[in-house]
């Protein structure tokens, strides 16, 4: 007996244990049907393996399961077990740290190994979350947190250290994330195996973390991306590589920004991944939402971008657009497009084409949140708005003077988040500066924002210093 | 260290009020939000400098005896374990004589393996976090920027947990506000 999946325990009910979960993530480890488990018996059900795969991972399983492992920690050989201790919402350990959005591999407690301290048991406990949501260090990135983990992913990288606690072989544990420990590593390795046989067995590029980096963050656009999806079916296509640039160093690379992604995300993430399983069985809504949606979205942000880096006058904003669309048929296929897509997606009305389900879920989750009507829907309303006028006949002036309008309108009602509360004068003053420069490039806009912020934190000293500070330099809040 | 003039209690904190946020089970995803408790932190920096903290929740202790529930935003007293990954402390900064305001979240109820049960059972003890009759929030501070230390050294503690110099502390009587 060496590998068991916890299934009811004393002092908690078998409902707060995902039993079916951790058994899932070792049949996709094990890549076959040989993986089973034995009835329940003091909590617990013995894993069961008949190995036929000769891959690294399946090697490792069959090792865990099928291995009486009897290490010698100091006191003589002793029996040690694995078990495997999927989610649990609110598991904490010994010293207070809350093992939400980790996994961890506690020794047994008397092993003296690093860890052991919290575990109360002469068992190597495989503990991971099964709702996480946590980002990694991607390779070829120098440290970029942008990786998910799928809870296959996760659990192996905890019986990666778990192998090595049960053979007496622990490596070095350092006090540092970057570099990577050499026990991390060595976890790090063994992970990538498996993202690398999920890859293929998906059939598509897998996406490495990095062996030297154990430094991670919670929150991760893990799940199905719309976008993503209805792009090429990939996450590095260029559509959506570029996003990223924008999220990344457009966007997130303030502190408001960053706090601003993590609400996105969460609202983001609560319809993207069901619309996804929607498009499955509806692909012309796919095919709809590619050049009715999401081209679109990619030429709005992109005339951002150009304009943060100089305050565009209309004729300046006009020739941008004006530019991005000289093929005038291509912009008309474009309008129609937009036009069939605006019925469900901007005017939030239903369409016969879309899917009731679509619908109601996007009326449910999608419309509601002002971080996904800022970020999404209004730039898009924009965009069909602008190309409206230009497929009228407008000059370039007269586009950029709509245009420039409707920013105007658009960019101060930013959502504001708590997060502006805990920052410091200096920083609220910093954070500002970049709304105005990539955002709130007019005085109309800048006077707007500016009073909204004043009238949520009416006792916010750093807020109320840099806003008067920045009053009496500009005058523009009077 | 000598010519330091900042003092342990440079760096103040207020509970303004603990909040319950509900839990809630996702029909469609089938995935579970625990409900959370949120502390409203008030602080203060009565120094002529600013001052360095940690933002986020990074231990959270409750003894069931004298039903003291102490979130720390501080490594201090954490264990290196093997895991996917370290996460490190969010750090901000607060100006000399300012305020600020930030929102600590910690599930409402926290589950640790029991120390009570026969040896080698796995078994655990739920603790609800709405039982306790007094709250502790800690926060780490120090007058210096977190940077990383890159000195050889044998110091079993997590790199913030070194780099901290004082805590800001606030007591009051548990009572959530629904």
């Amino acid at each position: 007996m060496a590998l068991f999946i916890l299934q009811d325990a004393a002092g908690i009910g078998s409902e707060e244990i995902d039993t079916l979960q951790a058994f899932v993530d070792l049949v996709i480890i094990a890549n076959d049907d040989g993986v089973g488990i034995d009835d329940p018996a003091d909590g617990k059900q013995l894993v069961t393996y008949t190995r036929t795969l000769d891959g690294e991972p399946q090697v490792r399983l069959d090792e865990l399961v099928n291995t009486t492992f009897e290490p010698d920690y100091g006191d003589g050989p002793v029996n040690v077990d694995t078990i495997i201790v999927p989610a649990l919402i609110g598991f904490t350990l010994e010293d207070g740290s809350d093992v939400r959005h980790n996994g961890k591999a506690l020794p047994p407690a008397s092993s003296g190994l690093p860890g052991a301290g919290q575990n109360t048991t002469e068992n190597c406990l495989a503990l991971y979350d099964t709702q996480q949501n946590i980002c990694l260090a991607r390779d070829g990135t120098d440290g970029e947190i942008t990786l998910p983990i799928s809870n296959p992913v996760l659990l192996y990288h905890e019986l990666s250290h778990a192998f090595r606690i049960v053979r007496n072989e622990l490596l070095d544990l350092t006090f540092e994330c970057d570099p990577a420990s050499p026990e991390e590593n060595a976890a790090i390795i063994d992970e990538n195996d498996m993202r690398t046989q999920i890859a293929e067995r998906q059939g598509v590029t897998a996406e490495l973390r990095d062996p030297n980096n154990h430094c991670g963050s919670v929150g991760c656009d893990s799940g199905c991306c719309i976008i993503a999806t209805v792009a090429s079916k990939s996450l590095t296509s260029p559509q959506v590589q570029f996003l990223r640039s924008v999220r990344d160093h457009f966007v997130r690379s303030t502190e408001v920004g960053y706090a601003f992604f993590q609400q996105f995300f969460y609202d983001y993430y609560s319809f993207s991944p069901q619309v996804c399983t929607i498009m499955l069985g509806n692909p012309h809504v796919s095919e709809r939402l590619l050049e009715g949606y999401i081209n679109p979205l990619l030429d709005f942000w992109n005339i951002m971008i150009e304009r943060s880096g100089g305050n565009f006058n209309d004729a300046e904003l006009g020739a941008s657009f004006v530019r991005r669309h000289e093929d005038r048929a291509a912009a008309a296929a474009r309008l129609e497009a937009l036009q069939r897509t605006v019925a469900y997606w901007l005017q939030q009305e239903s369409d016969a084409d879309a899917p009731a389900e679509l619908i109601e879920l996007l009326r449910e989750r999608a419309w509601p949140s002002e971080y996904i009507q800022w970020a999404l829907i209004n730039p898009v309303r924009i965009y069909n708005n602008v190309l409206t006028l230009f497929l009228e006949g407008a000059d370039e002036t007269a586009i950029g003077s709509m245009f420039n309008s409707e920013l105007d309108a658009w960019t101060p009602e930013f959502p504001i988040s708590d997060f502006w509360a805990a920052l410091s004068s200096e920083e609220v003053v910093k954070e500002l500066e970049f709304c105005e420069n990539v955002l709130l490039q007019s005085a109309t806009s800048r006077k707007r924002f500016h009073q909204r912020l004043l009238d949520r934190f009416t006792d916010i000293t750093a807020i109320d210093f840099a806003l008067n500070g920045l009053t009496a330099n500009t005058g523009v809040v009077q | 260290m000598k010519g330091r003039k900042t003092k342990p209690d440079d760096l103040k904190a207020s509970i303004e009020a603990v909040e319950q946020v509900p839990g809630y089970t996702d029909e469609k995803t089938g995935r579970k939000t625990p409900g959370e408790l949120e502390f409203v932190v008030r602080m203060t920096n009565d120094s002529d400098r600013t001052l360095h903290y940690i933002s986020d929740v990074r231990a959270t202790r409750y003894d069931p005896n004298t039903k003291t529930l102490v979130v720390a935003l501080s490594d201090e007293g954490r264990e290196l374990v093997p895991g996917a990954m370290m996460k490190l402390p969010v750090f901000r900064r607060i100006d000399p004589g300012a305020t600020a305001e930030i929102r600590p979240r910690i599930p409402d109820r926290i589950v640790k393996l029991s120390r009570n049960a026969p040896p080698n059972e796995v078994a655990f003890e739920t603790h609800q976090l709405s039982e306790a009759e007094n709250v502790v929030v800690e926060i780490a501070w120090a007058d210096v920027p977190y940077y990383k230390d890159t000195r050889a050294k044998d110091d079993k503690r997590l790199p913030a947990a070194r780099w901290e110099q004082h805590k800001a502390r606030s007591t009051r009587p548990f009572k959530s506000r629904a």
